[in-house]
């Protein structure tokens, strides 16, 4: 990153970063405590994750602004053009993903009615695999790992096929007791949100990619 | 791909016993902007003027390797140095109009080389260069004032009329917008791409925006090496060369 003859390039370009970083951090935490609130109905803790999502958003514009003022003053070029563009884009997914953290924990009042245990845990334990998915892919992005990417890239297979599962586990428990569909239905959503971090995530480790090695990985 | 104009092979440049030049080959092709960057001292200047032979007015300086120019060798005892400079034009750094009328120092080539047989002829030469250069319609009123009354960028755009006047097939062009405003390069930079519809251009440039801006293909020089030539878009987004990439990013000088 960094050794630039010009030193205030390095502290902005190494500011984006940081920011990234804290961001991710942020937006891993929200995935966790609304997944934890989801296992625990705990609607007091849903609340406080609702709140808390502002947080990922000042960041997003923060990096946002930097990314266009680096753009503007210093004329970015080559593996500096691409960390900065790649920067705009993560901040970006990462945004996303904590607004499905705040679905997710939106939905918490609603599921707290009586509920079938094992979609139910079926659904937490894909939010762990998530989230598994997401912390790798942010540790590639600190350690510039392309390895740690792909490998989280190749992951989101695994979510895809959870969601499939509960999916069908979901339409079958409401075809045979059609009293339980309002709350599978907000199951569904749950379990819509999770495959869709597992999605962002694997743009995220797309990026990375693109950072590290110029070329472009396919857009699933 | 346009038809390759330049090839230069394994071309070696010493001033006197220092190599400023190591086995450089590179094609250059019809209408298109080759760019040259790299470092100051890097050999660029000396590699542009091995193409129309502007290094042999230097005594020290010897030339190895072969360059030729649609398939000639231009080193060849055959060659005249007059009707290659006359191909092959070239704008410098600094602009130097001659210190004569406006209409002088673009009539002056045409009128050694014998290209216009009358007056009229060469009226048209004059104004149709000084058109093509973009800046026809800021001096037509005063042809006859001196050249070097023009502002920096309207002398250089002066200048390109000059080498364009004796109807080159290549211009060369060293460090054109070095001591031009943002707006005067966006002139020059927008008279590349109209002059390359019909030219060969190679620039020398020490801005990478302009390189990225006005090149198909860029060449980075680096202690008298030719380190990468890629398509201009590669070498800016992603380089293959560390040292390019270092470069260009502005992490050595
Ligand atoms: N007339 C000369 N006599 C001796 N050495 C020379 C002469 N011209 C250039 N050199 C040397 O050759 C090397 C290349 O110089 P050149 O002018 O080609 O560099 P450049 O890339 O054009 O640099 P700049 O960006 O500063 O114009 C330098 O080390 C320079 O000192
Ligand atoms: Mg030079």
């Amino acid at each position: 990153m960094s050794e630039h003859i010009v030193k205030s390039y390095d502290e902005q370009l190494e500011l984006i970063n940081s920011n990234l970083i804290i961001m991710g951090g942020l937006v891993e935490s929200q995935i966790k405590n609304s997944i934890k609130a989801l296992e625990d109905k705990d609607t007091s803790f849903a609340e406080e994750i609702i709140s808390d999502d502002n947080k990922i958003d000042e960041l997003e514009k923060d990096i946002n602004e930097l990314a266009y003022k680096i753009i503007a003053m210093r004329q970015p070029l080559a593996n500096d053009l691409r960390t900065v563009i790649s920067a705009l884009s993560i901040a970006n997914d990462l945004e996303r993903m904590g607004d499905h953290a705040t679905n997710i924990a939106k939905r918490v009042a609603d599921v707290k009615v009586n509920l079938p245990d094992a979609p139910t845990l079926e659904i937490v334990r894909m939010g762990e695999d998530a989230q598994k998915m997401i912390k790798d892919v942010l540790d590639a992005f600190v350690q510039r790992s392309d390895k740690l990417a792909m490998n989280a890239w190749h992951y989101d297979v695994n979510i895809d096929d959870t969601y499939i599962g509960i999916y069908r586990d979901l339409l079958k428990i409401m075809s045979d007791d059609p009293d339980s569909v309002a709350g599978c239905s907000h199951l569904l959503s749950i379990a819509k949100n999770i495959e869709r971090l597992g999605d962002y995530a694997q743009n995220i480790a797309e990026d990375i990619h693109f950072i590290i090695t110029g070329s472009a990985l396919e857009k699933k | 791909m346009n038809e390759t104009k330049i090839i230069t092979n394994n071309v070696n440049v010493y001033y006197g016993e220092k190599q400023a030049l190591h086995n450089v080959s590179m094609n250059m092709q019809a209408n298109e902007v080759t760019a040259l960057i790299g470092p100051s001292g890097c050999g660029k200047s000396t590699f542009i003027r091995c193409l129309n032979r502007m290094n042999d007015v230097i005594d020290t300086c010897k030339v190895e390797g072969t360059i030729t120019i649609d398939g000639y060798d231009i080193y060849s005892k055959e060659t005249s140095v007059e009707k290659l400079r006359e191909r092959v034009g070239m704008v410098f750094q600094k602009p130097n109009p001659f210190p004569k009328s406006i209409y002088e120092n673009v009539a002056y080539g045409p009128k050694i080389h014998g290209i216009a047989n009358n007056k009229n002829e060469l009226d048209e030469i004059v104004e149709n260069s000084l058109k093509q250069a973009a800046i026809f319609d800021e001096v037509k009123d005063r042809l006859h004032e001196p050249g070097t009354a023009l502002s920096g960028g309207q002398q250089q755009r002066l200048c390109i009329a000059r080498a364009i006047s004796v109807n080159p097939d290549i211009i060369l062009m060293d460090e054109p917008c070095s001591a031009l405003d943002p707006i005067a390069t966006a002139r020059i930079e927008e008279l590349m791409e109209e002059l390359k519809k019909d030219y060969t251009i190679v620039i020398v440039t020490h801005s990478m925006q302009q390189a990225a801006r006005v090149s198909t293909k860029t060449g980075f020089f680096h202690m008298g090496n030719l380190v990468e030539v890629d398509k201009t878009e590669v070498i800016f987004s992603n380089p293959s060369n560390k040292k390019t990439q270092d470069y260009i990013t502005g992490r050595f000088g």
